[in-house]
């Protein structure tokens, strides 16, 4: 008998009940874990699974059988899979990292519709709020709840090639303000050859750590966007001259390969370095291993801070976790396991934000790459002193849009210089800040 | 029912049910997206669970709105470089490689056919290493052939008015020889008794061009300039990957696309993200009527 319709059509008619069978037949993969866990770092996903086995050998003595699956869903895969999550209820982690600049996107809305756990009373509760570097839930705040433990402090200082610095006869204890720095700058700055830091003038970052050193920000914690108040109107001022101009003593040029080879060539001189940059260093210029030495970020005014903060994680319970004590359970074991924490501080460089494990011996190694420094205790004494960082779920924006400001400081001071500067750098952070006001205002939530 | 009245329903229902899973698969996947969009281009949202009815106060924002006016004036800065230097050189380069006495004819459409097989993202990734400034290709040959006129530290990715350029040209490298292939199947199309009738009647090269090859070749370059206006006011990968997040200094590199997508996935605002895609759409429509108007396609259509 032939089928009526042809050949190609026979075809077609038995591939698609082929698929659909195939489809509906096929083995669908069952959750097995109890608990799922995201993560973006490669370093933390291998540190938690070393962590792990403890973790479900104390839940079997508990008479609970417990396994975690914990993926790593890597750069801004896991923000766009998470909001995703969040808005479609399907495929949500239990816990999650979120990276400090996203962390606040996810505070949108009313605090019943935000898809993180609020935390707040299981911090205070547990002795945390105490026990932790308080600055740090700043970031992870909204309306006075917290909805992430914070992974890190994050403190910052100078790293230094210290091989040009003894060379040119550079005493870094005789820098201790930003004016000390500069005066060492301008004397060691080669224009197009060699800058005292890397400073970039098209985006915000390096400005954003000397703002908060300056006790400035985006936000305060009501949520009230700020970054055009005297104190970002100053810094502003002191930064532009810096990177351009016939005075500059920073530049940038990016990174990855070209800021190894810059590093290795001597054309930077100084760099940002937040603790978890320490260990980029050593794995992307090997080469100046020994030759690199770290000291306090300058302050501002004399006597003032001398560190500032760059960069962050936190963990946080979603809403849809159904077994939340079991997960608070694993976040604690994770963030606050001492044992664990000296290995991955070994591992990354990474200062945890809980006080009590900056006791442990591994911190107060020296460091070869490091001139021999004990880089844990140099971070670890700065720590407590790291600033306030206030978050808003337009924290994007607004660091969009200060990186604008910057730019647009840049090409008129390139132009004009010192006249006029002042009343154009206020008038450039007050449109840049009053965007960002116009959308909060527009947001009905 | 008997024999003959189930072959007739069979009949009848046959092609329905052969169009039926398409007709599924479109009305889930992109009908109902449309509808919902264009609903939701009237709400302002906190993801599709809060919903406030705003009227055309999403569409009213964008008309008042600074980041929306720079990703339409870059957009269009690109279509305009795209239509205006990419289409007249894909052009120029099918007509170079129709011509017989071109050696290696095959492997050099091959070669410039080659820059799309990779691909907008890995383009953007191997253009992003090639501008780097101090060491990159482009600045070390750049420095070197003008005789040290352009610095090497020249930053074309974030220096605002280097940006557009390096999009253009990583956009030219990549679509030149796309769009060529269009206008040498064209070409190769054209009746060459057409030119013997040209020759006999003493027409040179040019004339032969203008006469003979751009009419024969018109309905395919009106398709490829609409084809090409439309893809460049669709562009967002090349320069996200080139950019990053921050779309470059000033948002000198925003796209809308690249807008829509911050706005919708990054804000979390889907409701002015719709408003916003269904502002391009509109856009585009009248774009594509008014350059098709321009071009006499209709005309030629009812011809």
């Amino acid at each position: 008998m032939r089928f009526p319709y042809g050949n190609a059509a026979l075809c077609m008619l038995i591939l698609a009940l082929l698929s659909g069978l195939f489809l509906a037949m096929r083995p669908v993969s069952k959750k097995t874990a109890r608990l799922t866990f995201w993560t973006f770092a490669d370093t933390h996903a291998d540190a938690y699974r070393k962590a792990l086995p403890a973790f479900e050998e104390a839940q079997r003595k508990k008479g609970r059988d417990v396994t975690v699956d914990i993926q790593l869903v890597t750069g801004e895969a896991v923000n766009r899979r998470l909001q995703a999550a969040f808005l479609t209820d399907l495929d949500v982690p239990d816990l999650v990292e979120v990276e400090i600049s996203w962390a606040g996107s996810f505070f949108r809305g009313p605090l019943k519709d935000v898809g993180f756990l609020d935390l707040t009373d299981r911090i205070h509760e547990s002795g945390l709020w105490e026990r932790m570097v308080q600055a740090r839930f700043a970031p992870y705040t909204s309306r006075g709840r917290i909805f992430g433990l914070p992974h890190d402090v994050h403190p910052v200082m100078l790293a230094y090639n210290r091989e040009i610095f003894e060379k040119e006869g550079v005493d870094v204890r005789k820098i201790e303000t930003w004016d000390d720095f500069v005066e060492v700058g301008r004397k060691l700055t080669i224009p197009n050859k060699r800058y005292m830091i890397e400073f970039p003038d098209t985006e915000a970052s390096r400005l954003e750590m000397c703002l908060f050193q300056r006790n400035g920000g985006y936000f305060d914690p009501e949520g009230n966007c700020i970054f055009d108040n005297e104190i970002a109107v100053q810094t502003m001022l002191w930064y532009v001259p810096l990177v351009a101009g016939d005075r500059k003593i920073g530049s940038n040029l990016g990174s990855g390969q070209i800021l190894t080879k810059a590093v290795e060539d001597g054309y930077f001189l100084c760099l940002v370095a937040p603790d978890w940059r320490t260990k980029s260093f050593e794995k992307d210029i090997p080469s100046m291993a020994g030759k690199m030495a770290l000291m306090p970020l300058p302050a501002a005014t004399p006597g003032g801070r001398r560190t500032s903060t760059w960069g962050g994680t936190m963990i946080g319970i979603t809403r849809h976790c159904p077994e939340p004590d079991l997960a608070w359970e694993l976040a604690l074991h994770l963030y606050l396991n001492k044992e664990d924490l000296a290995g991955r501080f070994r591992e990354t460089n990474i200062l945890p934000a809980d006080r009590e494990s900056w006791k442990e011996p591994a911190y107060s190694e020296p460091r070869p790459y490091w001139s021999n420094q004990p880089l844990g205790k140099l971070y670890a004494q700065l720590a407590p002193d790291v600033p306030f960082q206030y978050t808003s779920p337009f924290i994007g924006t607004a660091k969009a849009k200060l990186g604008e400001a910057l730019t647009q400081c840049v090409q008129y001071y390139r132009a004009n210089g010192e006249r006029g500067f002042e009343a154009y750098a206020r008038q450039q952070l007050k449109k840049s800040a009053d965007e960002v006001r116009r959308l909060i205002r527009r947001n009905p939530y | 029912m008997t024999t003959s009245s189930w072959f007739r329903l069979q009949h009848r229902a046959a092609p329905y049910l052969f169009v039926a899973p398409f007709l599924l698969l479109f009305f889930t996947f992109g009908l109902y997206p449309i509808i919902r969009s264009l609903i939701l281009a009237f709400y302002a949202t906190n993801g599709p669970k809060s919903q406030i009815f705003v009227g055309g106060a999403n569409f009213s924002f964008l008309l008042s709105d600074p980041d929306f006016h720079t990703a339409v004036w870059n957009t269009s800065v690109f279509a305009f470089w795209s239509v205006f230097l990419q289409l007249p050189l894909s052009l120029g380069l099918a007509i170079l490689l129709s011509q017989r006495w071109v050696r290696g004819r095959n492997a050099l459409r091959l070669a410039f056919f080659s820059p799309h097989l990779l691909g907008s993202v890995f383009v953007g990734v191997l253009f992003q290493v090639l501008f780097i400034p101090q060491y990159g290709l482009v600045n070390t040959t750049l420095h070197r052939t003008t005789g040290g006129a352009i610095p090497l530290d020249t930053r074309w990715l974030s220096e605002p008015a280097l940006v557009m350029p390096a999009i253009v040209l990583t956009s030219l490298w990549m679509y030149v020889g796309f769009n060529m292939i269009y206008f040498l199947a064209a070409i190769q199309a054209v009746d060459k008794d057409l030119y013997e009738a040209a020759i006999v009647d003493g027409a040179n090269g040019w004339q032969q061009f203008l006469a003979v090859t751009l009419p024969g070749i018109r309905p395919v370059a009106i398709f490829v300039l609409v084809t090409a206006t439309i893809g460049s006011f669709q562009l967002f990968e090349m320069p996200w990957i080139l950019l990053g997040n921050s779309s470059g200094p000033n948002k000198s590199g925003l796209t809308i696309v690249m807008y829509l997508f911050q706005t919708g996935f990054i804000t979390g605002d889907l409701g002015l993200a719709s408003a916003i895609g269904w502002t391009l759409a509109l856009g585009l429509l009248v774009i594509s009527l008014i350059q098709m108007r321009l071009t006499g396609a209709w005309k030629g259509a009812s011809e």
